[in-house]
């Protein structure tokens, strides 16, 4: 395969990360500093280094409260630096690197920063309850203007009725869903930044309080305070950094009809990412170590188990029932870190890509997997979609 | 009937003539004047041909239902739990799938594939929002 993949002309060299919980009580501009702060030190290189700054979403740009936090021209102005290169990103974030790749990889910049903080769950404590998706404005746009009004007031409610097409196509039942958030739970348990640590057993999943049919209090994931900072560098720079790792492979695609009212089969969202990732490796599903798939809700892992190729479609359900495969020492450990079900939702795949990072360098601590040489991320659900390889450097 | 509480749409060029004919109690779609394809929701351009030129064309086969969910959660103060939603498809119109409220059954009796008459409701800012209703039959 070509070296002439622009993925391969740069490395994620930092990942750093503020105080994460479920409620921290400090700002969201000091956890994006704390965030940025850290990642850029974890890069061996300086603040004075950075030239591209990004954050997924814009300014503003809130469904929720406690959605967006900090504003680009305030970091910078914070932190000092002068920019090439800038981009706040509504829509289109297929994995949290993809634009700071394509921008360093292009010349744009040389070290950028992208970052993602979140507030979602003092908000949720604020509001005394989770809010409805869309409620901080008075009327709801675009594809939300058919679901709000009618009462799928949450992306739990509109991921519902795909889990439940799922479930009724392919015979996967709650009792093996609920493997994935238990076994990540177990995971969590080493990661000593994880929101919820405690055990979690199979029986306490069954029957926890039902949400959105099929989708109960623990197939979705948690609402946190955190901060998440990535550092994307050019690859000639490799040499002034202290612990780079590859991007093998990345692609992100949209296809279908892209609305959680109009998916033809929600189940098939990330095969078309995948499909252009793979063709842009020699690496193959085999050769994966670790998998860092998007765990908004449970039923996204399944589908992008069956995506990346991991099992064939119908067929992650029988996958991860029992645990044993997707567990450390198993044949794919998912989600090592807790993912967000127990690790927090910091969101868009921002913890999923510094714990795949962590894992390739060899500092994931107790929850390492030996020898991790590849990991694949699946990132988002709904109808975005990005599938990456990371590579150890 | 007592309005349902939710989030009201925004009204545009493209959804007024959908959100209209929901106060008389009709679901209708867009139609292309060039090859006759329905399409939902309305997007001033035919999905089929890209014709720009579009009218409205009225529903009122029962559909079937795609998929749904019960939601239990409440998302908002007044929100009354729990109810159920369907993702309703209609086979004489391939591009078409509504969301709406079903009523009819009990929630918890809802069901992939089963048949629905169209309706609507009294929704959120005045609106009348698609409210299917159970036909007591399977496709
Ligand atoms: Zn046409």
């Amino acid at each position: 395969m070509g070296t002439e993949h622009l993925e391969r002309r740069v490395v994620v060299s930092g990942v750093g990360q503020s105080q994460i919980g479920r409620q921290v009580d400090r700002s969201g501009l000091q956890l994006t500093l704390d965030a940025i702060t850290a990642a850029v030190a974890d890069a061996g290189l300086r603040l004075d280094d950075i030239d591209g700054l990004a954050t997924f979403p814009g300014g503003g740009a809130a469904n929720l409260p406690g959605y967006a936090n900090g504003n680009l021209y305030e970091v910078q102005d914070a932190l000092g630096l002068r920019t090439t290169w800038r981009q706040g990103i509504v829509e289109g974030l297929a994995l949290p690197f993809y634009g700071t790749a394509q921008a360093v990889a292009t010349g744009q910049a040389r070290h950028a920063v992208i970052w993602r903080t979140v507030k979602e769950g003092s908000a949720a404590r604020n509001a005394g309850g989770r809010p409805a998706y869309g409620s901080t404005k008075p009327v709801a746009e675009g594809p939300l203007a058919w679901l709000l009004p009618v009462g799928m007031l949450s992306p739990v409610c509109q991921v519902a009725p795909y889990a439940m097409r799922y479930m009724h196509e392919y015979g996967a039942t709650r009792e093996q869903l609920g493997w994935i958030p238990v076994t990540q739970r177990a995971h969590a348990a080493l990661n000593p930044d994880a929101v919820y640590r405690t055990p979690l057993t199979l029986e306490a999943y069954l029957e926890s309080r039902m949400i959105s049919t099929p989708m109960c209090l623990y197939d979705c994931d948690v609402p946190a305070d955190g901060a998440t900072a990535i550092v994307v560098s050019a690859i000639e720079t490799a040499g002034d950094l202290r612990a780079p790792v590859r991007i093998e492979a990345m692609a992100g695609v949209v296809e279908g009809r892209p609305s959680w009212d109009q998916w033809e089969d929600m189940g098939r969202v990330g095969h078309g990412a995948a499909r252009a990732m793979w063709e842009r490796t020699d690496l193959r599903p085999a050769d994966v170590d670790v998998a860092q798939l998007y765990d908004g809700f449970t039923i996204e892992v399944v589908w992008w188990l069956e995506a990346l190729g991991f099992c064939s479609t119908g067929e992650a359900a029988d996958f991860v029932d029992g645990g044993s495969r997707i567990s450390l020492g198993g044949e794919l450990p998912l989600n090592t870190w807790g993912g967000q079900l127990s690790g927090g939702r910091l969101h868009a795949g921002f913890g999923h890509t510094a714990e795949a990072v962590r894992q390739l360098r060899g500092e994931a601590g107790e929850r390492q997997v030996d020898g991790a040489q590849v990991v694949a991320l699946g990132n988002v659900g709904g109808f975005e979609a990005g599938a990456a390889l990371l590579t150890r450097w | 009937m007592d309005a349902t509480t939710g989030i009201p749409p925004a009204v545009t060029e493209e959804t007024a003539a959908f959100w209209s004919a929901a106060q008389e109690g009709r679901l209708v779609v867009e139609q292309c004047t060039a090859c006759g394809a329905t399409s939902f929701p309305p997007r001033g351009i035919c999905r089929s041909c890209r014709g720009r030129e579009t009218s409205t064309a009225e529903i009122t086969d029962r559909g079937v239902v795609y998929s749904f969910t019960v939601n239990h959660q409440r998302w908002l103060p007044d929100l009354e739990v729990p109810y159920a939603m369907v993702l309703v498809e209609f086979p004489a119109h391939p591009g078409v799938r509504v969301t709406g409220r079903l009523r009819g059954c009990p929630a918890e009796e809802t069901r992939i594939g089963m048949l629905v008459d169209i309706g609507f409701e009294p929704g959120p800012g005045g609106q009348a929002i698609p409210s299917f209703i159970a036909a007591g039959a399977d496709a």
